[in-house]
């Protein structure tokens, strides 16, 4: 695809666009390590990356995207691993982490409304100085950025008492993907600083009538639209979240011999005690971090860690609790010193990548209870594989359930093959009624079970009336065309010219098509320069190349997972 | 496809892919914040790496470049989530363009310069004993003496005048406290840290030996340093050290904050000051010396410290150090007005450090931006507020 790096440059400043490779190359990337076949279905860089720093630059960008059909993929910092923010077809990459701006704040109304590219830390750093925090916040806050994670959706440090981090949004302006500049829920500003009134106005009456004519409720009602939609509906620029007093903060952590005693523990916990957060890690996990400086005290043992976030009376009383329920669980409360350093390790989940060096990660949604069956299974249909599973508790009786797949990138083959593992334990997890915790890019095929099916019909059409020539983001959540590479183009073409062969060839004579041979003897035909069965079989691979083009994303993952399910399994043994 | 084997050659290999891609590191680089485009950040770079290992880049003139780009300041390693020692990975790199002839040029200059002279700025050591200019009658004596302590004043506070107080003020402080101490005056050579910033890891243990072997024959059992760096680099490069590890070596604010805890040093009241300290990145992040100035402030009675954010082990780098300062002086400089801009925000009218190249990035950053603020290295601060003699020394014991 062109671009125009001047135009661009005109319309965001031109320092805040480079189009050089290196740039490219690397914001094209999220967190995970994909194997080379990926890009064989999606674009590998975006042509250009962008950086803008205000609302009407970020205007002129979507409304030049728009005009020129360039796909806008908005990126926090690139933190998640779901494919959210890398390219599918190429085009410019938002980069908001130069928007960083707190904008307003009201301890009374106990409400912040910052930029999208502010960083977590930043933004916890900032109300700590004034005896506030989040309710929810992401363990990657030293890096994710406001936007990235509201984005998503998710459970973070502080789900535990808070729930989903989109629960703590009052309020979020975006730009749709036509230009509209909108505001959904309760955005907070002061109203002397806000510049935008009339832009908003506009937008939020054309998106009213949309939305009415979708049969959905006000703009102030339709929060989802933008928010855990992962950028496909539009690009947030402002966020309002809610602010909890910053109480006392006691963390605890408790050793097990199992994961039965550890979940017991936890459902009790989460109901007598309110915790602010609480993480498992499995045998294998810490297992795996003995090595690590620090990790070695609770090695193969099932801890569960977490915190409390309350006044000092509650919380000695929830501490002798916790320690209780504990000891009645065959459980070990460890010493202040391993639970303060249990709470400093909530930002590093990723330390475990020391062992690998590459990662495929999985992560579900799976109710509390069957955390051990789980657990017991990935570990039966993995055992050939190196894993760490861990996890975030939701207070709603769910938990995030990660398994981190240890393997090396560097040895091509069995990275490619080994990349199914991540398939494999969705489906196991989906057995047990889990579902995937994150769209994104790869788990499109599951969108309509993540959001349900209500919502993810009014989400779709919502993304054909707002943007319908699939600009923002495409391929993301609603599933799309692929962008097919060299060797996915000669794959397809070799199939087809196959399939024709033998179609033309053997199968006639084979089934008794005698007209067919006839056809094909005929003296007519036998005028052309090339012989006939090999035309035919071009013509089978031009139609392979474009049934190769033509396939969306989803459809190319249900042919290729169980394909490599199927060599893995012929490889591994 | 670029030969990468130098990475195996110092085990670093699995580096690149042991990376999680988490950012944390490129949040926190100052060439990143300054720059802002993740090329120049260290998350960015080991992309780059990577991709050349892959054969989709170049190690040209370009990427040398970029390596250069760097203050080697430790904040990316003190962060990373997987422990890769990052700076560590930087140097390594370095040795490789410099192997490969891409070396940018004022870095070259260096390694000639250390070569032809001994130290970082084409000087001599002649000009190692300008510092000592009205105070040569203290001095003259200590030089190669015997003595339990020696202070080792590094290249920039021997050879920059601006600096040259920082020696005179740690000469009062030790005279003061009837120090047994001897400098090395002009045979003192440079520490060999610059080698390893410019890819020369070779070149290193021959420096410090040249040095140590000095102090080895002064029967010297303590070193105190003006610059952190000397100290880093001796601990991680000198043979001589790794296998006698009985010589202690101190940075002025650990020496000087036992010199007052030993009651050596007695202070008398400042006219209300306001200060606030600066943790140089190796002193707080390799060396672990955070407390020790902070104490020596809170012990001087009318000075008070108010701290910068960030500070002590998440202190922002000065912009100065890795030779960041010779090989791109305006993003050198960029980096102190950033940080400047953390102290000025305060109600601090002075900066404390202990480290000279902060010093002197501060001060350029002070003409760049304006801003009116007194920089000080710990000595001075602590000289200038020492009681009249009478009452320090073995006296006040
Ligand atoms: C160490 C570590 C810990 C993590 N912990 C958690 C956790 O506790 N919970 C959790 O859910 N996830 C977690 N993650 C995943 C990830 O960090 C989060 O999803 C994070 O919020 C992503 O933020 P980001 O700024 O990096 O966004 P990106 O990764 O850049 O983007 C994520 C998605 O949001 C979209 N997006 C980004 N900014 C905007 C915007 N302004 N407007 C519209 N769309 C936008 C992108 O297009 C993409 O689809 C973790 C990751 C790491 C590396
Ligand atoms: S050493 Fe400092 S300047 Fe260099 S990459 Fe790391 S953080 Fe950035
Ligand atoms: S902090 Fe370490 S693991 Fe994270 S991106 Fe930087 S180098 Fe990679």
């Amino acid at each position: 695809m062109k671009v125009d790096e001047i135009r661009i440059g005109d319309i965001v400043g031109a320092d805040n666009v480079s189009t050089t490779h290196e740039t490219c190359m690397i914001y094209s990337k999220d967190v995970t390590s994909l194997p080379d076949m990926a890009y064989q279905i999606i674009s590998p860089k975006f042509d250009v990356v962008t950086q803008p720093v205000d609302v009407p630059s970020l205007q002129n960008l979507v409304w030049y995207a728009l005009d020129n059909n360039i796909p806008l993929v908005p990126r926090g910092n690139g933190t998640s691993g779901w494919g959210g923010s890398i390219p599918t077809r190429g085009g410019i990459c938002v980069d908001l982490s130069s928007m960083s701006r707190i904008l307003y704040f009201n301890e009374f109304e106990q409400a912040i409304t910052v930029e999208p590219g502010i960083t977590w830390r930043d933004l916890l750093a900032f109300l700590g100085r004034l005896g506030f925090t989040l309710p929810v916040y992401p363990s990657s806050a030293t890096a994710a950025t406001v936007g990235g994670f509201v984005a998503s959706g998710g459970l973070g440090i502080g789900s535990t008492r808070h729930g989903n981090i989109l629960k703590q949004v009052l309020g979020i302006e975006a730009i749709l993907p036509n230009g509209k500049i909108v505001r959904l829920g309760k955005v907070m500003l002061d109203p002397k600083s806000d510049t935008l009134q009339e832009k908003i106005e506009e937008g939020n009456s054309w998106l009213s009538q949309e939305l009415t004519a979708a049969g959905l409720g006000t703009p102030e009602q339709e929060s989802k639209l933008i928010t855990g939609t992962y950028g496909t509906l539009g690009i947030i620029t402002k966020v309002t979240l809610k602010t909890i007093p910053n109480l006392q903060l006691v963390p605890f952590a408790c050793s097990f011999y199992s994961m039965t005693d550890l979940v017991n523990v936890a459902t009790k916990i989460i109901s007598e005690a309110q915790p602010y957060y609480l993480r498992f890690l499995a045998d294998n996990y810490t297992s795996k971090l003995r090595v690590l400086k620090g990790h070695e005290l609770e090695e193969g043992k099932y801890v569960l860690t977490g915190a409390l976030l309350d006044t000092i009376y509650q919380n000695e009383d929830n501490i002798e609790r916790i320690q209780v329920i504990t000891k009645e669980e065959n459980g070990t409360t460890l010493d202040d010193k391993r639970a303060w350093f249990y709470w400093d390790e909530r930002l590093y989940p990723l330390r475990i990548k020391r062992h690998g060096p590459s990662l495929v990660p999985a992560e579900m949604l799976a109710p509390l209870e069957m955390l051990p069956d789980i657990l017991d299974e990935t570990k039966a249909e993995l055992q050939k594989s190196k894993v760490a599973i861990e996890g975030t508790l939701s207070n709603d009786g769910s938990s995030s359930f990660m398994v981190w797949i240890l393997d090396d990138e560097r040895k091509k083959i069995s990275f490619t093959i080994g990349w199914q593992r991540s398939f494999q334990i969705a489906a196991l997890a989906e057995k047990f009624g889990g579902l995937p915790y994150a769209v994104g890019l790869w788990n499109g095929r599951h969108a309509k079970k993540f959001y349900g099916d209500h919502t993810y019909k009014e989400l779709k059409i919502m993304k054909k009336r707002l943007d319908p020539n699939n600009l923002m983001n495409p391929v993301k959540v609603f599933g799309g065309r692929v962008t097919a590479g060299r060797i996915s183009t000669t794959f397809g073409f070799l199939v087809g010219f196959i399939i024709a062969l033998m179609g033309g060839g053997f199968v006639p004579s084979l089934l008794g098509w005698e007209w067919l041979t006839q056809l094909m003897n005929s003296s007519l035909i036998q005028a052309f320069p090339v012989p006939l069965l090999l035309l035919v079989s071009f013509v089978g691979g031009f139609a392979g190349i474009a049934a190769i083009r033509l396939m969306t994303l989803n459809q190319a993952l249900s042919i290729g997972i169980p394909l490599l399910r199927v060599l893995s399994k012929i490889l591994r043994k | 496809m670029t030969k990468m084997d130098f990475l195996e050659r110092y085990g670093q290999e699995d580096e690149p892919y042991v990376c999680a891609s988490c950012g944390n590191c490129t949040l926190v680089c100052p060439v990143f914040r300054e720059l802002k485009w993740e090329s120049y950040g260290p998350r960015g770079k080991l992309h780059i790496v990577k991709s050349i290992i892959e054969g989709e880049g170049e190690f040209g003139e370009d990427f040398a470049h970029k390596i250069f780009l760097c203050n080697l300041c430790e904040h990316c390693t003190s962060v990373c989530t997987t422990g890769i020692s990052l700076d560590r990975f930087w140097e390594v790199a370095r040795a490789e363009v410099r192997q490969r002839g891409l070396m940018p040029k004022p870095a070259q200059f260096v390694l000639d310069s250390l070569k032809a002279r001994g130290d970082i700025m084409w000087m001599g050591s002649a000009d190692r004993l300008l510092w000592m200019e009205d105070i040569e009658a203290i001095v003259k004596d200590r030089v190669m003496k015997s003595a339990k302590v020696a202070y080792f004043l590094g290249c920039n506070v021997s050879l920059k005048s601006q600096l040259h107080d920082v020696a005179r003020s740690m000469v009062k402080i030790m005279e003061y406290a009837e120090v047994d101490y001897t400098i090395l005056g002009d045979k003192e050579i440079c520490c060999g840290a610059p080698l390893g910033w410019a890819g020369n890891f070779e070149g290193i243990n021959e420096m410090a030996e040249k040095n140590l072997e000095l102090i080895h024959s002064l029967g010297v059992e303590t070193v105190v340093f003006s610059c952190p760096s000397c100290i880093q680099t001796w601990s991680e490069y000198s043979r001589y050290l790794k296998e006698e590890n009985d010589l202690e070596l101190l940075t002025t604010s650990q020496y000087i904050n036992r010199l007052v805890r030993e009651g050596r040093l007695k202070f008398d009241e400042q006219p209300m000051v306001t200060v606030t300290y600066h943790d140089s990145c190796i002193s707080a992040r390799v060396l672990k010396v955070t407390e020790e100035p902070r104490e020596i402030i809170e012990d001087i009675p009318g000075v008070y410290n108010v701290e910068m954010t960030p500070s002590r082990q998440s202190t922002r780098c000065c912009g100065a150090h890795g030779l960041l300062d010779v090989v791109d002086p305006v993003l050198s400089s960029r980096i102190a007005e950033m940080r400047l801009r953390d102290a000025t925000v305060t109600p601090a009218s002075r900066i404390i450090t202990e480290c000279p190249r902060c010093i002197l990035a501060f001060d350029l950053a002070k003409f760049t931006t304006g801003y009116d603020m007194k920089v000080q290295d710990i000595t001075q601060i602590v000289a200038e507020s020492l009681s009249p003699n009478d009452v320090g020394g073995d006296e006040a014991k």
